[in-house]
C-alpha cells in the first residue's frame, strides 16, 4: 500500500491532518482503468506538497478526489478527521475551505475577471458591493487591478491563471489545490504564476497541493509525492522550510 | 452581480446563441398561437355570422346533414311564424353559387319584406324595394374581392344582378355574402318555393326556458329542427369536419411548439455543462446552480414569448390580406389562448432548463469539466 509519510513535513506535523485519504481507489470504465489504487495520504495545515509523475499516472485524479469534484470508487476521504461523502458537504468545503486552480483555468468566458472572482463568493451572505470590493482587493493582490473589468477571453494565459488563483483564494481557503497551474503557460508566465502561487501560500498560510511536471517547481515545495501507475510510489522530503507554516488562514 | 445579472450577462455576451434560442421560442409560441387561433376562428367566424343576423333560433329540415343540405317548403315559414312566442321569421335560400369570375360566392336569398333587409348595415346604396328583381347587395369583402361597386353587375348562377348596395357587416363570412331577392335565387337555382333555413326571433329570448319552449313548439310543426347558433354548429357535418381539422391543426401546432421550445432550451442548457461543472467546482450548491439555469431559462422565455406574441399578431393582421383566407375567416389570438400558450411555454422552458441542468449537477463536477 502506498502511504505518504507525514512525520517529517515541517512544523505542521504536530497537528491533525486537514484532509486525508484512506485506502482510496479510483477506477473508470467499470474497473477496466485503475487511475488510483489503495492510496493513503494526509495533508496537514500549512503543508506544501508537490505531486509529480508521468502523464496518466493519476495525479489529476488524486487532486479531483482531494477537492471532492470526483468520488473514490473505494476508500474514504476525511476532512479534519471526518469522512466526507455527501456532495452538499463537498460543496460547502469548496465554498469556504478548499480553493482549486486548474491547468485550463476553467473561467467563465462570458464574464470579466472581477465577475469570475466574484462568482466564488456567491452564497457567502454578503452584499454585491462587498463581494466586488473583496474581489477587487484579491485581483489587486495578484497584479490584475488594471484588467479586472476586462473579459477573461481578452486576457493572456498568465493573466487568466492569475484570475483563477484570485478566485481560488478569495474565500481564504485552508487548502489550495493546483492541478498543473503552469502547464498551459510559456516559461516566463509559468515562472510568474509559480512565484505568485508560492508567495500567496506563504502569506496566507494555506496548505498547497500542487500537481506539476516541473521538477524545479516541485523542488520548491516541502514535500514531494511521486505517483506511478496510480500508486504513490515514492515520498521525497524536502526539509527546506516554507516560510509561513502558521496554518491559520490569513485575510487577503 | 446577482443571479439575474449573471444570467443577463451570459445571454448578452453570447448574442448569436441567445438570438437563435429566442427566435426558436418565438417561432414556436407564435406559430402555435397563430395556428390554434386560425383553427378556432373557423368555428368563431360561423358563430359570428349567425349572431350578427340576430337569430335566436335557426330552423332547418329535420335530418339535414349541414346548413346547405336541407330544404323546407316556403309555406312552412308562415306556420313557424304562427307558433306562440315567435315574434318574427324569415325564410332564406342559402348556397355557394357560381359567379362570373369563375368563383363561387356565398349567396343568400331573402323574401320581399323580410325583416332581415331592414337589418342590413348598408355602407352605401339601398335595399331592394318590394317586388324589385335582379338586384343584389354585396358584402364589403366580396365587393372588394370582385372589384364591384354600386351599379355594376354581378352574375349569379348565370343570371345578371345589378349591385344596388354595399353592406358593412363585421363578421367575416357575412362580409363575403351576396344578398339577392329570394324569388330570383329560387328561379336561378331551380328551387321554386323552397328555402334552406328559417331565421326566427323569440319573445324573451334571454330566457333558456322560453327558447326551449319555442324550439319544441316549432318542431311540432313537423319535419323541421329548431336550433340555437351553437347547436347548428355542433350538428352541422361540415362544421364537424372543420372542427376535426382544426383540432388536428391545434394538436400539431401545440406539439410542434412544445418540441421547439424544449429543444431550444435543452440545447442552450446542455452546451453549458462545462460551465455548470465550473460552478460546482467553486462550491456552488446544486440548488444555486439550478436556480441560475432556471433564471436564464425564464429570461429566454420572456424574450421568446414576447417575440412569439408579436409574430402571432403580425400573422393575424397579415393573413386577412390573403384573399383566399381573408374572405372566409379572420383570426385574432384570444386573451385566454395567449395565457394558455404562455403558461405552456413557461412550463416547457422550466422543464427544458431543469432537465439538462439536473443531469449536469448530478454528474461529478470533474466529469462535467471534461465536457466541451
Amino acid at each position: 500500500m502506498a502511504t505518504a509519510n507525514n512525520s517529517a513535513s515541517g512544523n505542521s506535523s504536530d497537528r491533525g491532518p486537514l484532509i486525508a485519504l484512506r485506502g482510496v481507489n479510483r477506477h473508470f470504465d467499470d474497473g477496466a482503468i485503475a487511475a488510483l489504487t489503495n492510496v493513503d495520504l494526509e495533508i496537514k495545515p500549512g503543508d506544501c506538497v508537490a505531486i509529480i509523475g508521468a502523464s496518466g499516472s493519476g495525479k489529476s485524479s488524486l487532486i479531483n478526489l482531494l477537492c471532492g469534484i470526483d468520488h473514490p470508487s473505494a476508500g474514504t476521504v476525511l476532512w479534519q478527521g471526518k469522512p466526507v461523502r455527501r456532495q452538499s458537504r463537498w460543496s460547502r468545503l469548496r465554498r469556504s475551505c478548499i480553493g482549486i486552480v486548474f491547468q485550463e483555468f476553467n473561467l467563465i468566458p462570458t464574464l470579466t475577471a472581477i465577475e469570475n472572482v466574484e462568482l466564488a463568493l456567491f452564497g457567502c451572505r454578503m452584499s454585491s458591493a462587498h463581494r466586488q470590493a473583496r474581489s477587487a482587493i484579491m485581483l489587486n493582490r495578484v497584479g490584475l487591478d488594471a484588467r479586472m473589468h476586462s473579459l477573461v477571453t481578452t486576457l493572456s494565459g498568465g493573466e487568466r491563471q492569475r484570475v483563477a488563483i484570485a478566485r481560488a483564494l478569495i474565500n481564504n481557503p485552508s487548502l489550495l489545490l493546483a492541478d498543473e497551474p503552469t502547464g498551459s503557460l510559456d516559461s516566463v508566465n509559468a515562472t510568474l504564476v509559480a512565484d505568485l502561487l508560492l508567495k500567496l501560500r506563504e502569506d496566507l498560510g494555506t496548505a498547497l497541493v500542487l500537481v506539476t511536471h516541473d521538477e524545479a517547481l516541485a523542488a520548491r515545495c516541502t514535500r514531494r509525492l511521486r505517483i506511478k501507475d496510480g500508486r504513490v510510489a515514492q515520498t521525497a522530503i524536502d526539509l527546506a522550510p516554507a516560510r509561513s507554516e502558521a496554518g491559520g488562514p490569513a485575510s487577503p | 452581480m446577482n443571479l439575474a445579472g449573471l444570467a443577463l450577462r451570459n445571454l448578452k455576451r453570447r448574442p448569436v446563441r441567445t438570438s437563435l434560442t429566442v427566435l426558436g421560442i418565438g417561432l414556436a409560441v407564435g406559430s402555435a398561437l397563430a395556428l390554434i387561433s386560425l383553427s378556432h376562428s373557423i368555428d368563431e367566424s360561423a358563430r359570428e355570422e349567425i349572431d350578427e343576423m340576430g337569430d335566436d333560433l335557426v330552423v332547418m329540415q329535420k335530418g339535414a346533414s349541414d346548413i346547405f343540405g336541407g330544404f323546407i317548403p316556403e309555406q312552412t315559414v308562415e306556420r313557424v311564424g304562427a307558433v306562440p312566442g315567435v315574434t318574427r321569421v324569415s325564410g332564406e335560400l342559402f348556397m355557394f353559387a357560381p359567379s362570373s369570375a369563375e368563383r363561387s360566392v356565398l349567396t343568400e336569398g331573402w323574401p320581399d319584406g323580410s325583416y332581415l333587409w331592414k337589418k342590413v348595415p348598408l355602407r352605401e346604396g339601398r335595399v331592394p324595394a318590394s317586388g324589385e328583381r335582379s338586384v343584389a347587395i354585396l358584402g364589403e369583402g366580396v365587393a372588394i374581392a370582385l372589384g364591384k361597386k354600386l351599379d355594376d353587375t354581378i352574375a349569379i348562377l348565370g343570371k345578371q344582378f345589378s349591385v344596388i348596395g354595399i353592406a358593412n357587416y363585421t363578421a367575416i363570412i357575412n362580409r363575403g355574402l351576396v344578398l339577392v331577392p329570394l324569388a330570383d335565387l329560387q328561379a336561378a337555382s331551380f328551387r321554386p318555393q323552397q328555402v334552406t333555413m328559417i331565421h326566427v326571433n323569440v319573445e324573451h329570448a334571454a330566457s333558456p326556458g322560453e327558447i326551449e319552449r319555442a324550439k319544441n313548439a316549432i318542431e311540432s310543426v313537423g319535419n323541421v329542427t329548431a336550433s340555437t347558433a351553437n347547436e347548428v354548429l355542433s350538428q352541422d357535418r361540415n362544421f364537424a369536419i372543420l372542427d376535426a381539422i382544426s383540432l388536428a391543426i391545434s394538436i400539431i401546432a401545440a406539439v410542434m411548439g412544445a418540441i421547439y421550445v424544449l429543444n431550444a432550451l435543452v440545447m442552450a442548457t446542455q452546451e453549458r455543462t462545462r460551465e455548470i461543472g465550473i460552478f460546482a467546482a467553486i462550491g456552488w450548491s446544486r440548488k444555486r446552480i439550478m436556480a441560475s439555469i432556471v433564471v436564464e431559462g425564464i429570461l429566454l422565455f420572456i424574450a421568446g414569448s414576447g417575440l412569439g406574441l408579436v409574430l402571432s399578431f403580425v400573422a393575424s393582421i397579415a393573413f386577412p390580406f390573403i384573399p383566399t383566407i381573408g374572405n372566409l375567416i379572420s383570426f385574432h389570438p384570444s386573451v385566454e389562448l395567449m395565457v394558455a400558450a404562455l403558461a405552456a411555454a413557461f412550463v416547457l422552458c422550466l422543464i427544458g432548463s431543469l432537465l439538462p441542468a439536473w443531469r449536469a449537477v448530478r454528474m461529478p463536477p470533474a466529469e462535467a469539466l471534461r465536457r466541451l
